[in-house]
């Protein structure tokens, strides 16, 4: 057994027991079996975490001393434009006065409601079949102080943010958890915006699940904003009933090692799913993206759009897979990968995958990484640009897919300021928004 | 305007010119036909300034200056215009706003001021409805999307923009029907002008019934073999290229 699952071991036992036992222990017991991923699990190949192995984590602490809410370093949306702002600092949830009361959005404690209403909550800890390739998501399970549990009622336009904040050193761990549920024909706009207080912060393994009831819509970002020396595993899982929508943002602009992960099932018919990913590596950043989708029935449809740039000595990686179950007929699936490597150290990996299982299917890949594009550099510098100019523009070009589909015009115009601010040549590509 | 002696040039480690010479006077509309392969359109990057085209031999004056020496930017903003082929589609990259950034480049190299946003814009509509475009099109990505027909108009559209002292047309004509072959050649003759010069890169012959050239060259295995006047194209379209590659042999 390595330093750090012995470390985790250690908080199990120290902590004392609440209403969600049961499920922990067992989440518990199986991670401790399983041990943490290796670099020969499928999923895990591209991210060593043997370092990280070999570190003793203690439980980072529920520090709430500092206003976080008043200064994020990047600011998606405008306070008055919100719906609400939640604090969770460390995984823990702020006192309930700090709580927003929202119109549309019942915002609840997982543990406080375990204890009330132990049904309503227990339904979303099932563990998944292949929990084995999801070990950080048990650990979480077993570990995570309290949650946040969202349900939208009906529709509400304005956005609400979570703000996730990891403070404190790089020997603790948090595990934030965060539940959404769309109730049948409910509309709804989260954002789930990760930050750090300085460089340094707690090992962040962060789990989200969102249920969408049939005819639900939801646009869902997650935003990691983290500092340079952070190390960020953060698991989305989605679960779409019939007709439900969803459309989801994951933006990887910060941290050391980030680990992303999404698990959609489209399991009801009529359901679409809009995945988008920015993923941007700079500096010596190691940014690992795996995707998995699955069409479980019949007129499913998913879109996966990518777009990753490494510069410096970044790596960049996106593993993205598309299942389609027997009988999920006229599953309708896109794949579209691109990278962009602007440095010469830089490294991108992408890898789309289809698993076909029915029959009448409409499944598209596609997966292109390399450097400007020569022909389209040669036409601007053919019509008088300068050459920095005509880069920055293509290097801006290449990232509007995913941009472009932001429906919070604030969030996509903070994004792309943050987000050019990591590229060469920022000055310039400023002048492009 | 252009006076181009002895050039050659390697395309990935391929001799595709081969001692070209031309000589071109401001005023003058010359037409380069020839069949396929015969390093048309390398002429015409090269002389644009396109980089992997690796000139081996010869020179290149263009209003006194070595063209050869200059950057493709550099030879934008003196002056000269390359109309391609296949206009490449940038998504992301508005067809307005690489407008204005062009024609700002050359102001500036000028020493003149930037463009006003609002006459700029006047302009572009002005010039989008002589090509009878969209304004649609003021909106897309550059090329995105563009049928065939519209890329080359785009082209041309740019062209008047920017009001070259040399333009050069690669096979603008190419798949366009005859109502877009009007639009596009009242363009060009447009910008004719005693201090402007325009060499049309053409592999047919239809587009000189609308614009009427003042020299024609035959280019063939990377060199010019055969010049002449307008009558040398109307040749050239009865008899097929073989006809002068024979004669040229005999």
């Amino acid at each position: 057994m390595n330093a750090a699952l012995r470390s985790f071991e250690a908080q199990w036992r120290a902590r004392t027991p609440d209403a969600l036992q049961p499920i922990r222990e067992q989440a518990m017991q199986r991670f401790l079996k399983l041990g943490l991923p290796a670099l020969r699990d499928e999923t895990w190949r591209y991210t060593d975490l043997r370092s990280l192995a070999a570190q003793n984590f203690a439980a980072a602490a529920c520090d709430f001393g500092r206003d976080f809410q008043a200064s994020p370093p990047l600011s998606l949306v405008d306070a008055e434009q919100r719906a609400g702002t939640v604090a969770l600092v460390n995984g823990c949830l702020p006192p309930p006065a700090a709580m927003p009361t929202l119109d549309g959005i019942e915002i609840n404690s997982i543990r406080e409601l375990s204890k009330v209403d132990p049904k309503s909550i227990m339904r979303f800890f099932e563990p998944a079949s292949d929990a084995d390739q999801r070990r950080w998501v048990l650990l979480n399970t077993a570990l995570f102080t309290d949650g946040l549990y969202l349900k939208i009622t009906k529709a509400v336009r304005a956005p609400l943010v979570i703000l996730h904040v990891s403070t404190g050193d790089a020997d603790q761990a948090a595990h934030p958890r965060v539940i959404i549920e769309a109730l049948p024909g409910s509309s709804a706009t989260i954002i789930e915006h990760h930050i750090t207080q300085g460089d340094v912060a707690p090992l962040s393994n962060s789990n989200t699940h969102i249920a969408l009831r049939n005819d639900a819509q939801l646009e869902h970002y997650r935003v990691y904003a983290t500092g340079r020396g952070a190390t960020q595993l953060d698991a989305l899982d989605i679960h779409q009933a019939a007709g439900s929508q969803c459309k989801q943002f994951t933006i990887a602009l910060g941290g050391s090692l980030v680990r992303s992960s999404l698990d959609a099932h489209l399991s009801q018919p009529g359901t679409s799913l809009d995945s988008y990913s920015l993923l941007v590596g700079h500096e010596d950043r190691h940014l690992d993206c795996v995707n998995i989708v699955t069409h479980a029935a019949p007129n499913t449809r998913s879109r996966q759009t990518a777009r990753a740039i490494a510069s410096d000595a970044s790596r960049v990686i996106f593993n993205t897979k598309v299942i389609v179950k027997a009988g999920a007929v006229h599953s309708d699936s896109q794949q579209s990968c691109r990278g962009l490597l602007l440095s010469p150290q830089a490294e991108i990996d992408t890898r789309p995958q289809l698993e076909i299982h029915a029959d009448e299917v409409k499944c598209a890949h596609g997966a292109t990484t390399g450097r400007l594009d020569p022909d389209m550099l040669f036409y601007l510098l053919s019509r008088g640009l300068d050459r920095e100019t005509a880069q920055s523009l293509l290097v801006y070009a290449f990232l509007a897919d995913v941009l472009t589909g932001m429906s919070v015009s604030s969030a996509r115009s903070a994004i792309e300021s943050a987000l050019i601010s990591q590229l060469p040549e920022s000055q310039l590509l400023r002048n492009f928004r | 305007m252009l006076e181009i002696s002895d050039l050659s040039a390697r395309v990935a480690g391929k001799e595709i010119l081969n001692g070209v010479n031309l000589k071109v006077n401001a005023g003058e509309v010359h037409a380069i036909m020839g069949p396929n392969g015969s390093g048309k359109s390398t002429l015409a990057q090269v002389l644009a300034g396109r980089e992997d085209y690796e000139v081996t031999r010869g020179s290149v004056t263009f209003e006194g200056r070595d063209l050869l020496s200059m950057r493709a930017e550099e030879r934008a903003r003196a002056g000269l215009f390359l109309g391609f082929q296949y206009p490449v589609e940038i998504p992301g990259v508005n067809n307005v706003y690489l407008l204005k950034a062009a024609l700002n480049a050359k102001r500036k190299a000028a020493g003149e001021p930037e463009v006003d946003a609002y006459e700029f814009l006047a302009l572009v509509r002005q010039k989008m409805k002589f090509m009878q475009m969209s304004e649609a099109f003021l909106s897309r990505g550059v090329n995105e999307g563009f049928s065939g027909g519209e890329k080359k108009r785009n082209e041309v559209l740019q062209m008047l923009i920017l009001e070259p002292k040399l333009a050069i047309l690669d096979e603008t004509d190419s798949g366009l029907d005859i109502d877009a072959l009007k639009v596009v050649s009242t363009g060009v003759n447009s910008l004719r002008d005693p201090a402007r010069a325009v060499v049309l890169v053409t592999h047919y012959q239809r587009l000189l019934d609308y614009v009427i050239p003042d020299q024609v060259h035959v280019l063939s295995g990377g060199r010019i073999v055969k010049s002449g006047d307008k009558a040398l194209a109307q040749e050239l379209e009865r008899r097929g290229y073989d006809w002068v590659l024979e004669s040229r042999v005999a």
